[in-house]
């Protein structure tokens, strides 16, 4: 048991230090396209550690309590998460539903502690991240649902990547082409990159949420943050691209996938919070429930 | 006498509501407090002679009533009564708020015995004299909050629900002969057994408050008494689901089978209607300003859930309804008492008009945020448990257009309950409520321990989990596979301890990091940054008016569809009557003699045919 919750950590401190790498590395990437230099690929590194060292203000027990409540449940979100076939701390516990919601958690703690600053911003962001979040959960469940359905019913993420590495099945974006858009899109509002930015907006709502945060606050949520995305990226990876069996073909693929998304985001301007709704409650959500509709009952898969 | 006899404890039950009145007479409060004692009896009663089989079902003084213990049964009454005597705590701190203080605790007391009768019964007759004699005496309780119109809309939908209950009664009983209820389950078949399962199903409806007989619960749930709100949301809407298991599960319906699914079209309609309700409560539940109003339609959201669950009707969804039953009757309850401790000392339940309460109130909040996260599935509380039932039943089966349903008011729950959060307990510390002070002992004891059972009920279900399996198994349906730990699902297996234990590690190893690094300087809430503006007054910082306002412009104009249809309804009957009485009720002479020749020349005509 110790040893499980020992790999656990050690998955959550993997995720930490690859996503926050992938982060600098893709803030090369994206200022090479913007025509810029950037910054050198380990300044997130530098980032969070200068937060950590200075001091902060605090808005209340609730402020505090919502950051370590937070980070405490991604921490324990990406414990359970699979990195390759055999890195995984709590095997046969990795149910999908599990991610989507223990994932909650850690954003309740979040919003909680945003809104306990009192910061109208704050709670503005708070608003439009929740509303975000009711936009592209949904398509996105549909399509994981149909996955779920063919691989003949196993929510075990790291037992749905195993079943796309067999001889003959292909890997679910191929299968279900349809599907494999509607989670692109939904992972890109997940990630909260652009057009989907909305709830951060640093132009309009002054970030949003972290609008209070400073000091060691704000690096705890940024090590959140950077962990969070490597488990909705992680996820993305398992469910639609074969999940990985060796833990290089694992970081080609985060990167890959990581950068992809970088790319499409940074040519896009940002929705407003009422279109980002319309948006996944018009093509996505159609898209999903005929992939769904046509996997189902028709069989046809590629 | 026999204090083990089911009829014992619903004599002395009702006689102690009678006891209440007379001393509710004399000194309110102390007839308040007989309710609590009452309720607390009852409940120890049910679960401690309940669960040891020690219940007695003879009659010796009761006519006619007949009395049986059944798994379902007993898991509901144990369930409903135990929220009842947590609310019962509240009603001496209400007690003073009401017109007729004797008359609240004797009805508080009625309903109870009410629930007691409709549980341990096999006979319809008497469940049907019981449910009535519930809904008769929660009837009253309502008008001594806000309003007394949402009464008349309380018993226009439940009068519907009860007719419909007892026509299907009627049905029944004339092809199996008798009034008992499991023959009468088991022998309907044919045409009747279609319309059986309707009649219930909209019994079931106008209980649970599901779409289209919902409009009276967020009516009801938002006038009534605080403390009568939190006993309908967490029991006597159970009656509904109690019936929703009667007719959706035991009862086959002979329409035709869809072959895609294999599923009877009449139950994809029936959770058709169930995953609308979802979605039509939690977009209502998403716009409300008033804290109870809200809470309302997600009570109206969640019983979607039970009906979608109930109509799959697998030993998965079966366990997963009635674990949902549970889960959401102690955490709906929570809820409600959280905010009520709150409505005590501010007046209002409007989340514009609060703010900051958490400053003042830091255990209620606590446990409002234990309901919540309950309310929403998420782990480590009960509610996760459930939905995580619920999602794959409705995945196994593949249904996606009811899915839809099912994520949508999954992910929309977290917007409705984060939205008193914020703007009741978080935000800006209003001014005119600085002064106040978290509520009294008592009135805090029952929600930590409705807190407590949240917990519990996340991170150890399968003690209970066992008694439901035994409740599926009476209904035909395999049990679901639990071992000490675990859940084993059609898609998985899950650990709710050890998925509660990471997260404890979790929080563990954050603190850790939170303790480590240099203690931060504490500054006041309006200490904030305004881009640069000079503000001064809490009430321009705090974001609470129109919350969700950009999602809610978008559904705005369809909101009042169903009141909408109801009044065209209403206007035609009117018609009708009108068109009746202007031909047969009038005083006007030229209609009369219209009527006495067609009458004369028809009984001419009779003469003539003979």
């Amino acid at each position: 048991m110790v040893v499980n919750i020992l790999v656990g950590l050690g998955v959550a401190l993997f995720g930490f230090v690859l996503q926050t790498a992938m982060g600098g590395i893709n803030r090369k990437i994206v200022a090479r396209v913007q025509k810029r230099i950037g910054p050198k690929w380990y300044q997130e590194f530098i980032d969070i550690f200068k937060l950590f060292s200075k001091r902060s203000v605090s808005h209340g027990w609730i402020f505090d309590f919502g950051v370590i409540m937070a980070l405490g449940g991604i921490i324990a979100t990406a414990m359970f998460m699979p990195v390759t076939a055999n890195i995984i701390a709590f095997e046969g516990y990795d149910n999908f539903f599990i991610f989507v919601y223990l994932l909650a958690v850690g954003m309740l703690g979040m919003a909680m502690s945003a809104s306990g600053s009192g910061n109208p911003l704050a709670s503005i962001g708070v608003m439009r991240a929740l509303t975000t979040m009711l936009a592209y959960e949904v398509p996105f469940m549909i399509v994981v649902m149909t996955i779920i359905k063919l691989t003949g019913g196993t929510s075990s993420v790291s037992e749905i990547a195993a079943f796309q590495q067999i001889a003959g099945n292909n890997w679910f974006i191929i299968a279900l082409p349809l599907g494999g858009i509607v989670a692109i899109i939904s992972l890109m509002g997940m990630l909260g990159k652009k057009p989907f930015e909305t709830y951060i907006a640093p132009a309009e709502i002054a970030s949003g949420p972290m609008v209070e945060y400073g000091g060691k606050q704000l690096g705890m949520l940024f090590v959140m943050h950077e962990i969070t995305v490597f488990i909705e990226v992680s996820l993305f990876i398992h469910l639609f691209l074969g999940g990985a069996a060796t833990l290089g073909v694992y970081l080609l693929k985060y990167f890959l996938v990581y950068t992809a998304l970088n790319l499409i985001s940074s040519v896009y301007a940002r929705f407003k919070i009422d279109q980002v709704v319309v948006f996944f409650y018009k093509w996505p959500l159609f898209m999903a429930v005929t992939q769904a509709i046509i996997a189902i009952y028709l069989g046809w898969v590629i | 006498m026999n204090f083990a006899s089911i009829e014992m404890i619903l004599m002395i039950t009702l006689a102690s509501g009678v006891l209440a009145y007379l001393i509710g007479k004399l000194n309110a409060k102390l007839g308040s407090i007989v309710t609590i004692l009452v309720s607390m009896y009852v409940t120890i009663a049910v679960i401690y002679f309940g669960y040891n089989g020690e219940l007695v079902i003879t009659t010796e003084y009761l006519p006619l009533v007949t009395f049986k213990v059944t798994n379902i049964g007993l898991f509901f009454a144990s369930t409903v009564t135990f929220v009842f005597a947590m609310v019962s705590f509240f009603n001496p701190f209400f007690i003073d708020k009401y017109k007729f203080k004797a008359l609240y605790s004797m009805l508080y007391i009625f309903s109870l015995v009410g629930i007691l009768g409709v549980f341990f019964t096999d006979n319809f007759m008497t469940l049907f004299v019981f449910f009535e004699f519930t809904v008769w005496s929660s009837m009253f309780l309502i008008p001594m909050g806000k309003s007394t119109k949402s009464t008349t809309l309380y018993f226009a939908m439940s009068t519907i629900g009860s007719f419909a209950l007892l026509y299907a009664i009627f049905l029944m009983r004339s092809q199996s002969g008798s009034f008992d209820i499991d023959q009468g389950l088991a022998m309907v078949s044919g045409a009747k057994a279609t319309w059986t399962y309707i009649l219930l199903s909209v019994a079931a409806f106008a209980k649970l408050g599901a779409f289209p007989l919902h409009l009276w619960l967020p009516k009801v749930l938002g006038d009534a008494p605080d403390p009568v709100t939190a006993v309908f949301s967490g029991g006597l809407e159970k009656l509904g689901a109690f019936v929703a298991v009667m007719g959706l599960v035991r009862l086959a319906p002979v329409s035709f089978n869809i072959g895609a699914i294999d599923m009877d079209f009449a139950r994809y309609v029936i959770a058709f209607i169930g995953s609308i309700t979802i979605i039509i409560g939690t977009l209502m539940a998403i716009r409300q300003d008033d804290a109870k109003k809200l809470l309302a339609y997600s009570s109206m959201s969640n019983g979607g859930y039970i009906i979608v669950a109930l109509t799959i009707g697998n030993g998965i969804a079966i366990s997963g309804a009635l674990y949902h039953v549970l889960a959401h009757a102690i955490a709906s309850a929570a809820a409600f008492l959280a905010i009520a401790a709150v409505a005590r000392k501010t007046n209002t339940t409007k989340m514009s008009e609060l703010g900051g309460m958490i400053h003042n109130m830091p255990i209620t909040y606590m446990v409002y945020l234990i309901a919540i996260i309950s309310m929403a599935g998420i782990p480590p509380m009960g509610g996760f448990i459930s939905k995580w039932m619920i999602f794959q039943a409705v995945i196994n089966k593949g249904l996606p257009i009811i899915a839809i349903g099912v994520f949508f008011g999954s992910i929309g729950s977290f917007l409705y309950v984060f939205r008193p959060l914020a703007a009741l307990f978080l935000g800006q510390q209003l001014p005119e409520y600085k002064h106040l002070k978290e509520a009294p002992f008592f009135m805090v004891l029952p929600m930590i321990i409705l807190s407590g059972l949240i917990i519990y009920t996340g991170v150890l279900p399968n003690y209970i989990l066992g008694k439901i399996n035994e409740i599926v198994v009476d209904l035909g349906a395999t049990a679901v596979t639990i071992t000490e730990y675990t859940i084993t699902g059609f898609n998985g297996t899950i650990h709710p301890a050890l998925i509660s234990g990471m997260f404890g590690v979790g929080v563990f190893v954050a603190f850790l990091i939170f303790i480590t690094f240099k203690k931060s300087k504490k500054v006041t809430l309006m200490d904030t940054y305004t881009a640069g503006e000079f503000i001064y007054t809490e009430e321009l910082l705090h974001y609470s008016v129109d919350f969700y306002a950009p999602l809610e412009r978008l559904y705005e104009k369809y909101i009042h569809i169903m009141e909408k249809t109801y009044d065209s309804i209403r206007n035609k009957i009117a018609e009708v009557g009108h068109f009746f009485k202007y031909y047969f009720f009038t005083n006007k002479p030229e209609v009369s003699v219209f009527w006495i020749v067609i009458i004369v020349s028809l009984l001419l005509w009779g003469e003539s045919l003979w």
